[in-house]
């Protein structure tokens, strides 16, 4: 697992770390408080599992704020089990006293609620990401719960529409690729895709088809698509990046790799190389390294009074933050800096990636 | 060469044939009765094939031909293994996890972007190997453990899956290796050397089915179990070999699915399991054992390719297209199987 795959595993830890992580943190807690400096909080994370590149990239991020503020720091892992996720949380608040700052990806919509209520009866700082129900506010929980983070489904589907028009000269007829039919990140992404379709009326829709997320099915479903419309097909949007580069196996195999620009979302490895070689116009991504550092920064600098956040604006307290979009023009820079060499991230700039308020 | 049994039929059965029995087998009668029930899947499909040209052209391109067939491959080669286990009466759910085994496998023995392997041609005989030996357990499972089929390859799906995420670490590993992508992306005579696999799995399953000694004690276990026994078949050593040789099929797929991917992930097997029962149960292989066989196969997988290619040519909204392929399964079996014999439809 060398520098040629560090995107995907730059945030992964062989076992014997993370056992080691482990051992360390179990040792640190049955120390008595004193002896932890009890004036400083600890910081939590809380995620879904590390067997995902996506998480594991998350932990990297949360571990290297917590160096760089010189804290503890603990990942808590659900495992996909909203009890367990709860309970951990719930324990390493009785643990701290409440003297800690959590930033949690909860497992899932309505687990949100259980850990914002623990975590403000306790006196801790709070950051949610992804996953809250519509009606539970961080200002209805001044000053714990601190902000709650999201990346705009619907931005990032146009985002990479308008690119791919703009590859292909602005007119001509593209394939779209959704995602499992049931989930938001779907429904919204194809909602971008929609938006960019109304603005550009040279660029023809031939047809949109759900390849469930998975690379498999989109290799199947392509190669169907190339009989209908042939060399109708001028480009192809896919709402992951996975389906993404199934299609684009699908291209190879018919010798028009590279020739039919495709775009996706999620800044996997396979894409950023793809683009790299011309194969994918361009890929955006939520950048997991940024949530995990940036979801315990934002809460650490309420809890030591940085700022208050019952005076922040809404928007720095649900707000949609800034996908990095990876294409032609950047991705040279990016994959220097994102994939051979760990990314330098301003863990003062707390606001700078706001991109507005979440719809309502 | 299934051997036809025509049981007597009592009283009792007739009293049975309801107006939901009736109505099927009167209209099965009409067109000529069993004889022409058994090519019903055949008829299917090329009535399929007609109604997709009349409706879109293109369909009989050349070059949709190739890419039917390519879709076909992955499909063909493990309902060929399946076809085995149906025919025995059991079934095997382990499709899923012992294909991202052997993709995995490959993947990670071959040239690829997460280790310095690089052992070529070794790494497709390893995954075909391991494949095999996944099958060879969930058979010793059943035979000398008395866990049924269901059970037993219900547990080596998962087995095989944990490997694969632990092995690949949650994420999708690319295939660097240029002469195993060749494949897919090769073609000889037209056809991606993909394709050439498949045709080969199917003439030796066919072979296996139609002229050995195996394939008519797999036959004659679904026919009746215990009088197979007591004609001094060995049963046990036959279930065994026939989940290896399903097992061994299973491998050669993970290495195709692979090899058009160009990487692995655990994932790499989902829905591969419905597919591939339901291309064998199509084409008229009976889930009760002892009827059909790797001909019929060979057409259920057909039809189910060519109805998700028409599917996508005539335009079918993607919301409806499940639907359609429900349909699909209930009418192409109700045409093939002769319901007026059935005592008990469980």
């Amino acid at each position: 697992m060398k520098d040629s795959n560090g995107l995907v595993f730059s945030g992964s830890v062989s076992r014997r770390t993370l056992m080691l992580g482990a051992a360390a943190g179990a040792v640190t807690l049955a120390m008595p408080n004193i002896l932890r400096a009890a004036d400083k909080p600890t910081l939590v994370t809380s995620i879904r599992s590390l067997s995902n590149p996506y998480h594991a990239v998350w932990k990297t991020g949360a571990e290297a704020y917590a160096k760089w503020a010189g804290l503890e720091h603990v990942t808590l892992v659900s495992e996909g089990n909203s009890e367990k996720g709860i309970a951990d949380i719930k324990a390493m608040l009785a643990k701290t006293n409440g003297n800690m700052v959590l930033s949690s990806d909860p497992n899932d919509t309505p687990d949100a609620r259980p850990i914002v209520e623990a975590c403000a009866k306790a006196g801790a700082y709070v950051v949610t990401q992804w996953n809250k129900p519509a009606d539970l506010h961080p200002k209805d929980f001044n000053p714990n719960y601190v902000s709650h983070i999201e990346f705009d489904g619907i931005a990032s589907g146009k985002t990479i529409a308008e690119i791919l028009f703009k590859t292909i000269g602005g007119k001509g007829g593209i394939v779209a690729l959704g995602g499992l039919i049931s989930t938001t990140a779907a429904i919204e992404r194809k909602k971008g895709l929609d938006a960019a379709l109304a603005a550009n009326p040279d660029i023809k829709l031939l047809d949109f088809q759900v390849a469930n997320w998975k690379s498999t099915e989109a290799f199947d479903l392509m190669g169907n698509l190339l009989t209908r419309f042939g060399d109708d097909i001028k480009g192809i949007w896919a709402a992951n990046d996975d389906m993404g580069s199934g299609a684009l196996e699908a291209l190879r195999a018919e010798n028009l790799a590279g020739k039919v620009p495709i775009v996706g979302v999620d800044g996997i490895k396979t894409a950023v190389d793809a683009v790299r070689t011309g194969e994918f116009a361009c890929t955006v991504t939520s950048d997991p390294l940024w949530q995990g550092g940036m979801g315990l920064a934002i809460g650490y600098n309420a809890k030591i009074g940085k700022f208050d956040p019952a005076k922040e604006p809404p928007e720095h307290r649900e707000f949609y933050g800034k996908a990095v979009l990876i294409s032609h023009d950047n991705v040279e820079e990016y994959y220097k800096t994102n994939v051979e060499s760990k990314p330098e991230i301003d863990w003062n700039d707390l606001w700078g990636r706001v991109t507005g308020a979440i719809r309502a | 060469m299934t051997i036809q049994t025509e049981p007597l039929k009592s009283v009792s059965d007739i009293e049975r044939t309801t107006l939901m029995t009736f109505l099927p087998g009167r209209i099965a009668t009409m067109l000529g009765g069993r004889r022409w029930r058994r090519l019903a899947p055949l008829a299917v499909l090329v009535v399929l094939c007609i109604l997709i040209t009349i409706a879109n052209p293109n369909f009989i391109e050349l070059r949709n031909l190739v890419r039917l067939a390519n879709s076909a491959a992955v499909p063909l080669t493990l309902a060929m293994g399946l076809t085995f286990i149906i025919l025995m009466g059991s079934i095997d759910l382990s499709v899923e996890g012992t294909l991202s085994v052997a993709a995995m496998v490959v993947v990670l023995l071959a040239a690829n972007d997460s280790n310095g392997n690089d052992y070529g041609w070794w790494a497709v005989l390893a995954a075909i190997a391991s494949g095999t030996i996944m099958g060879l357990i969930s058979g010793l499972v059943q035979t000398m453990l008395r866990i049924p089929s269901f059970m037993a390859t219900l547990g080596m799906w998962f087995i095989g899956l944990g490997l694969s995420v632990y092995m690949l670490g949650g994420s999708a590993i690319r295939l660097n290796d240029a002469s195993i992508r060749d494949l897919a992306l090769h073609r000889f005579l037209g056809l991606p050397l993909a394709v050439w696999v498949a045709i080969g799995a199917f003439a030796l399953a066919a072979v296996i089915q139609y002229y050995t000694r195996l394939g008519r004690h797999i036959l004659a276990i679904g026919g009746d179990e215990d009088v197979t026994k007591l004609s001094g078949v060995n049963v046990t050593r036959v279930r065994i070999a026939a989940f290896a040789l399903a097992g061994f099929f299973f491998g050669i797929a993970g290495v195709l699915a692979a090899a058009q991917l160009g990487q692995s992930h655990a994932v790499i097997g989902d829905g591969r399991l419905f597919a591939a029962v339901t291309a064998v149960v199509v084409g008229g292989t009976a889930l009760t054992g002892g009827e059909g066989g790797v001909v019929n196969t060979l057409i259920g997988v057909l039809i189910v390719t060519v109805l998700a290619n028409g599917m996508i040519l005539l335009g079918i909204s993607p919301y409806i297209q499940q639907t359609v392929q429900g349909l699909m399964i209930i009418a192409a079996v109700a045409l093939s199987l002769d319901r007026v014999r059935l005592k008990i439809v469980k």
